[in-house]
Protein backbone atom coordinates (compact mmCIF):
# COMPACT_ATOMS: atom_id res chain seq x y z
CA UNK A 1 0.00 0.00 0.00
CA UNK A 2 1.63 3.12 -0.82
CA UNK A 3 2.32 6.22 1.12
CA UNK A 4 0.37 9.63 -0.19
CA UNK A 5 3.08 12.55 0.41
CA UNK A 6 1.80 15.61 -1.31
CA UNK A 7 4.58 18.26 -0.53
CA UNK A 8 3.77 21.40 -2.19
CA UNK A 9 6.57 23.90 -2.80
CA UNK A 10 6.34 26.92 -4.30
CA UNK A 11 6.82 30.10 -1.40
CA UNK A 12 9.06 30.33 1.39
CA UNK A 13 7.27 28.09 3.99
CA UNK A 14 5.84 25.53 1.99
CA UNK A 15 9.33 25.13 0.39
CA UNK A 16 11.06 25.31 4.16
CA UNK A 17 8.28 22.62 5.49
CA UNK A 18 8.62 20.24 2.13
CA UNK A 19 12.75 20.28 2.57
CA UNK A 20 12.48 18.50 5.24
CA UNK A 21 10.33 15.69 4.71
CA UNK A 22 12.28 15.51 1.38
CA UNK A 23 15.33 15.04 3.23
CA UNK A 24 13.85 12.65 5.93
CA UNK A 25 10.48 11.03 4.84
CA UNK A 26 10.71 10.98 1.16
CA UNK A 27 13.73 8.32 1.33
CA UNK A 28 11.77 5.89 3.55
CA UNK A 29 7.89 5.63 1.41
CA UNK A 30 7.46 4.26 -1.96
CA UNK A 31 7.76 6.54 -4.96
CA UNK A 32 4.78 8.20 -5.50
CA UNK A 33 4.71 11.36 -4.24
CA UNK A 34 3.26 14.04 -4.96
CA UNK A 35 5.91 17.30 -5.27
CA UNK A 36 5.31 20.60 -6.36
CA UNK A 37 3.09 20.72 -9.69
CA UNK A 38 2.20 17.32 -8.82
CA UNK A 39 0.31 18.59 -5.67
CA UNK A 40 -2.91 18.77 -7.16
CA UNK A 41 -6.46 17.57 -6.82
CA UNK A 42 -6.52 15.04 -9.60
CA UNK A 43 -3.03 13.13 -9.19
CA UNK A 44 -4.34 13.14 -5.13
CA UNK A 45 -7.77 11.77 -6.22
CA UNK A 46 -6.20 8.68 -8.62
CA UNK A 47 -3.69 7.90 -5.53
CA UNK A 48 -5.35 8.90 -2.22
CA UNK A 49 -7.74 5.60 -2.08
CA UNK A 50 -4.90 2.99 -2.68
CA UNK A 51 -3.26 4.33 0.15
CA UNK A 52 -3.03 4.20 4.51
CA UNK A 53 -1.51 7.12 4.93
CA UNK A 54 -2.57 10.57 3.95
CA UNK A 55 0.86 12.83 4.50
CA UNK A 56 -0.07 16.72 3.38
CA UNK A 57 2.39 19.85 3.47
CA UNK A 58 0.18 23.41 2.41
CA UNK A 59 -1.72 26.21 3.05
CA UNK A 60 -4.60 25.75 4.39
CA UNK A 61 -7.65 27.33 6.86
CA UNK A 62 -10.47 25.75 8.67
CA UNK A 63 -12.43 24.10 6.31
CA UNK A 64 -9.85 23.28 3.48
CA UNK A 65 -6.16 22.17 2.71
CA UNK A 66 -4.73 22.98 -0.46
CA UNK A 67 -1.58 21.83 -2.55
CA UNK A 68 0.64 23.65 -5.38
CA UNK A 69 -0.46 27.48 -5.76
CA UNK A 70 -3.17 26.85 -3.41
CA UNK A 71 -5.19 24.40 -5.44
CA UNK A 72 -7.96 22.87 -2.96
CA UNK A 73 -6.87 19.30 -2.34
CA UNK A 74 -9.20 18.43 0.58
CA UNK A 75 -12.58 20.75 1.28
CA UNK A 76 -15.39 20.15 3.92
CA UNK A 77 -18.40 18.68 2.14
CA UNK A 78 -16.36 18.24 -1.59
CA UNK A 79 -14.35 15.35 -1.94
CA UNK A 80 -15.04 11.40 -2.19
CA UNK A 81 -15.21 9.72 1.35
CA UNK A 82 -13.18 7.38 -0.77
CA UNK A 83 -10.06 9.38 -1.04
CA UNK A 84 -9.81 9.37 3.02
CA UNK A 85 -11.60 6.01 4.14
CA UNK A 86 -9.63 4.04 6.98
CA UNK A 87 -6.49 6.36 6.55
CA UNK A 88 -4.38 8.11 8.83
CA UNK A 89 -4.11 11.40 8.13
CA UNK A 90 -1.26 14.39 9.01
CA UNK A 91 -1.70 18.11 7.91
CA UNK A 92 0.89 20.01 8.47
CA UNK A 93 -1.34 23.25 7.55
CA UNK A 94 -3.12 26.03 9.14
CA UNK A 95 -5.89 25.29 10.76
CA UNK A 96 -7.54 22.16 9.19
CA UNK A 97 -8.14 20.50 12.76
CA UNK A 98 -11.00 23.08 13.09
CA UNK A 99 -13.40 21.49 10.81
CA UNK A 100 -11.64 19.89 7.82
CA UNK A 101 -10.17 17.29 10.72
CA UNK A 102 -14.05 16.61 11.98
CA UNK A 103 -15.17 16.14 8.89
CA UNK A 104 -12.65 13.89 7.36
CA UNK A 105 -13.43 11.66 10.87
CA UNK A 106 -17.07 11.83 9.77
CA UNK A 107 -16.43 10.41 6.04
CA UNK A 108 -14.32 7.49 7.64
CA UNK A 109 -10.65 8.69 8.09
CA UNK A 110 -9.49 6.60 10.86
CA UNK A 111 -7.30 9.28 12.75
CA UNK A 112 -6.70 12.57 12.29
CA UNK A 113 -3.37 14.49 13.11
CA UNK A 114 -3.31 18.45 12.44
CA UNK A 115 -3.57 22.00 14.13
CA UNK A 116 -6.31 24.66 15.26
CA UNK A 117 -4.63 27.52 14.92
CA UNK A 118 -1.70 28.42 12.23
CA UNK A 119 1.38 26.60 12.30
CA UNK A 120 4.05 29.05 12.71
CA UNK A 121 8.14 29.18 12.74
CA UNK A 122 11.08 30.83 11.93
CA UNK A 123 13.12 29.67 8.71
CA UNK A 124 16.40 31.01 7.13
CA UNK A 125 15.25 32.45 3.94
CA UNK A 126 18.85 32.79 2.81
CA UNK A 127 18.93 28.58 2.96
CA UNK A 128 15.67 28.46 0.65
CA UNK A 129 18.04 26.31 -1.72
CA UNK A 130 19.04 23.72 0.62
CA UNK A 131 15.86 23.84 3.66
CA UNK A 132 16.71 20.68 5.34
CA UNK A 133 20.36 22.58 6.36
CA UNK A 134 18.16 25.38 8.45
CA UNK A 135 18.67 24.74 12.28
CA UNK A 136 16.29 27.50 13.17
CA UNK A 137 13.35 25.73 11.04
CA UNK A 138 14.20 22.87 12.56
CA UNK A 139 13.58 23.62 16.14
CA UNK A 140 9.78 23.74 15.01
CA UNK A 141 9.84 20.69 12.08
CA UNK A 142 11.95 18.44 13.54
CA UNK A 143 9.18 17.10 16.04
CA UNK A 144 6.80 17.17 12.97
CA UNK A 145 9.57 14.59 10.98
CA UNK A 146 9.98 12.59 14.78
CA UNK A 147 6.27 12.47 14.45
CA UNK A 148 5.78 11.04 11.27
CA UNK A 149 8.86 8.93 11.64
CA UNK A 150 7.15 7.36 14.32
CA UNK A 151 4.09 6.65 12.14
CA UNK A 152 6.26 5.17 9.38
CA UNK A 153 7.43 2.69 12.04
CA UNK A 154 4.05 1.33 13.08
CA UNK A 155 3.42 3.25 15.87
CA UNK A 156 0.21 4.41 16.73
CA UNK A 157 -1.15 8.12 16.41
CA UNK A 158 -0.88 8.68 20.23
CA UNK A 159 2.26 7.77 20.52
CA UNK A 160 2.95 10.58 16.85
CA UNK A 161 1.25 13.03 18.95
CA UNK A 162 3.05 12.26 21.41
CA UNK A 163 6.43 12.63 20.52
CA UNK A 164 5.36 16.16 18.20
CA UNK A 165 4.32 17.31 21.63
CA UNK A 166 6.98 16.33 23.72
CA UNK A 167 9.87 17.63 20.94
CA UNK A 168 8.49 21.31 20.65
CA UNK A 169 8.94 21.22 24.74
CA UNK A 170 12.35 19.84 24.66
CA UNK A 171 13.41 22.02 21.97
CA UNK A 172 11.71 25.63 24.01
CA UNK A 173 13.12 24.61 26.80
CA UNK A 174 16.54 25.14 25.32
CA UNK A 175 15.72 28.03 23.12
CA UNK A 176 17.41 31.49 23.63
CA UNK A 177 15.15 32.81 21.12
CA UNK A 178 11.63 34.46 23.02
CA UNK A 179 9.91 34.22 19.43
CA UNK A 180 11.35 31.26 18.46
CA UNK A 181 10.14 29.63 21.76
CA UNK A 182 7.01 31.25 21.39
CA UNK A 183 6.19 29.23 18.13
CA UNK A 184 6.81 26.21 19.49
CA UNK A 185 4.79 26.28 21.97
CA UNK A 186 2.21 27.84 19.65
CA UNK A 187 2.76 24.82 17.34
CA UNK A 188 2.48 22.28 20.81
CA UNK A 189 -0.55 23.88 21.94
CA UNK A 190 -2.41 23.80 18.56
CA UNK A 191 -1.29 20.64 17.99
CA UNK A 192 -4.51 17.89 17.70
CA UNK A 193 -5.34 14.51 17.21
CA UNK A 194 -8.97 13.80 16.22
CA UNK A 195 -10.49 9.71 15.71
CA UNK A 196 -8.95 6.97 17.04
CA UNK A 197 -5.45 7.46 19.06
CA UNK A 198 -4.82 3.91 18.39
CA UNK A 199 -4.88 4.09 14.54
CA UNK A 200 -2.16 3.25 13.31
CA UNK A 201 -0.51 2.00 9.24
CA UNK A 202 2.39 -0.85 8.20
CA UNK A 203 5.46 -0.16 9.53
CA UNK A 204 7.69 1.00 6.59
CA UNK A 205 11.28 -0.25 6.67
CA UNK A 206 13.74 2.04 8.59
CA UNK A 207 16.09 3.86 6.64
CA UNK A 208 19.35 1.96 5.87
CA UNK A 209 22.27 4.11 7.88
CA UNK A 210 24.48 5.55 5.24
CA UNK A 211 21.16 7.61 3.94
CA UNK A 212 22.22 11.09 5.37
CA UNK A 213 25.24 11.08 2.79
CA UNK A 214 23.43 10.92 -0.01
CA UNK A 215 22.61 14.48 -1.10
CA UNK A 216 18.53 14.80 -1.30
CA UNK A 217 17.31 16.23 -4.95
CA UNK A 218 18.25 19.82 -5.91
CA UNK A 219 15.42 22.01 -6.00
CA UNK A 220 15.19 23.65 -9.05
CA UNK A 221 12.16 25.32 -9.14
CA UNK A 222 11.96 29.69 -8.06
CA UNK A 223 9.66 30.61 -5.43
CA UNK A 224 6.88 32.68 -5.86
CA UNK A 225 7.46 35.74 -4.92
CA UNK B 1 17.74 46.48 29.64
CA UNK B 2 17.91 42.97 29.22
CA UNK B 3 16.43 40.77 26.57
CA UNK B 4 13.71 39.19 28.70
CA UNK B 5 12.57 42.88 30.06
CA UNK B 6 12.23 43.45 26.73
CA UNK B 7 10.29 40.88 25.49
CA UNK B 8 8.15 41.27 28.63
CA UNK B 9 7.14 44.71 27.12
CA UNK B 10 6.05 43.12 23.70
CA UNK B 11 3.61 40.66 25.28
CA UNK B 12 2.67 43.31 26.81
CA UNK B 13 1.63 45.31 24.21
CA UNK B 14 0.45 42.59 22.45
CA UNK B 15 -2.39 42.01 24.88
CA UNK B 16 -4.08 44.75 24.01
CA UNK B 17 -6.29 45.47 21.50
CA UNK B 18 -5.94 46.34 18.18
CA UNK B 19 -6.06 49.98 18.25
CA UNK B 20 -3.13 52.04 15.93
CA UNK B 21 -1.73 52.81 19.07
CA UNK B 22 -1.85 49.40 20.52
CA UNK B 23 -0.45 48.07 17.44
CA UNK B 24 2.51 51.21 17.54
CA UNK B 25 3.36 50.31 20.74
CA UNK B 26 3.62 46.29 20.05
CA UNK B 27 6.02 47.50 16.79
CA UNK B 28 8.28 49.69 18.88
CA UNK B 29 8.32 46.84 21.61
CA UNK B 30 9.06 44.37 19.03
CA UNK B 31 12.10 46.43 17.29
CA UNK B 32 13.64 47.18 20.34
CA UNK B 33 13.45 43.13 21.65
CA UNK B 34 15.41 42.37 18.22
CA UNK B 35 17.75 45.02 18.42
CA UNK B 36 19.01 43.27 21.69
CA UNK B 37 18.44 39.84 19.45
CA UNK B 38 20.89 40.80 16.81
CA UNK B 39 23.49 42.09 19.12
CA UNK B 40 24.32 38.27 19.70
CA UNK B 41 25.52 37.78 16.51
CA UNK B 42 23.16 35.44 14.64
CA UNK B 43 23.56 36.15 10.92
CA UNK B 44 21.14 35.13 8.21
CA UNK B 45 17.36 36.50 7.26
CA UNK B 46 15.21 34.94 9.71
CA UNK B 47 11.92 35.03 8.19
CA UNK B 48 8.22 34.02 10.41
CA UNK B 49 6.33 32.25 8.07
CA UNK B 50 2.69 30.45 8.50
CA UNK B 51 1.38 27.83 6.39
CA UNK B 52 -2.56 29.73 6.53
CA UNK B 53 -4.73 30.44 3.19
CA UNK B 54 -5.98 33.92 2.98
CA UNK B 55 -5.60 35.22 6.28
CA UNK B 56 -5.31 38.76 5.56
CA UNK B 57 -0.95 38.85 6.78
CA UNK B 58 1.17 37.27 4.64
CA UNK B 59 2.97 34.37 5.04
CA UNK B 60 6.06 35.09 5.03
CA UNK B 61 7.86 38.29 7.22
CA UNK B 62 11.49 39.11 7.42
CA UNK B 63 12.09 38.81 11.00
CA UNK B 64 13.43 42.65 10.87
CA UNK B 65 10.35 43.91 9.17
CA UNK B 66 7.53 42.26 12.06
CA UNK B 67 7.66 45.51 13.73
CA UNK B 68 6.77 47.41 10.00
CA UNK B 69 3.39 44.82 9.89
CA UNK B 70 2.51 44.76 13.61
CA UNK B 71 2.38 48.41 13.11
CA UNK B 72 -0.31 48.56 9.86
CA UNK B 73 -1.76 45.00 10.12
CA UNK B 74 -4.41 44.06 12.41
CA UNK B 75 -4.46 40.50 11.61
CA UNK B 76 -0.95 40.02 11.53
CA UNK B 77 -1.35 42.01 15.23
CA UNK B 78 -3.46 39.26 16.58
CA UNK B 79 -1.64 36.65 15.31
CA UNK B 80 1.18 37.69 17.33
CA UNK B 81 -1.27 37.80 19.70
CA UNK B 82 -1.84 34.21 19.61
CA UNK B 83 1.83 33.44 19.39
CA UNK B 84 3.08 35.64 22.22
CA UNK B 85 1.07 34.89 24.89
Amino acid sequence: MPTVLLLSDYDLPTRSASGFLLRNIVPRVEPVQLYAILARRRPFQLSAPQSDIIIGIGHGDAIGFSGQNEVVILEVGRYDPREVEGKVIKLLSCQTGIALGPDLIKNGATSFLGYVDDYVWVCDSDLAATPWTDKMAATCLMPVVDSLNTLLDGKTCQEAIEIEKNGYSRNAEVEEDELLKACLEFNRDNAVLLGDPEGRVRARPKLPLPFRLVPPPPILMPLRR
Amino acid sequence: MTELEEWEKVKQALRKPATPEAMKEAAQAFAKYRVVQLTKGKGSKPTLVTLGRGRGYPNAVPVDKIPEELAKNPNFFNLMKRVVK
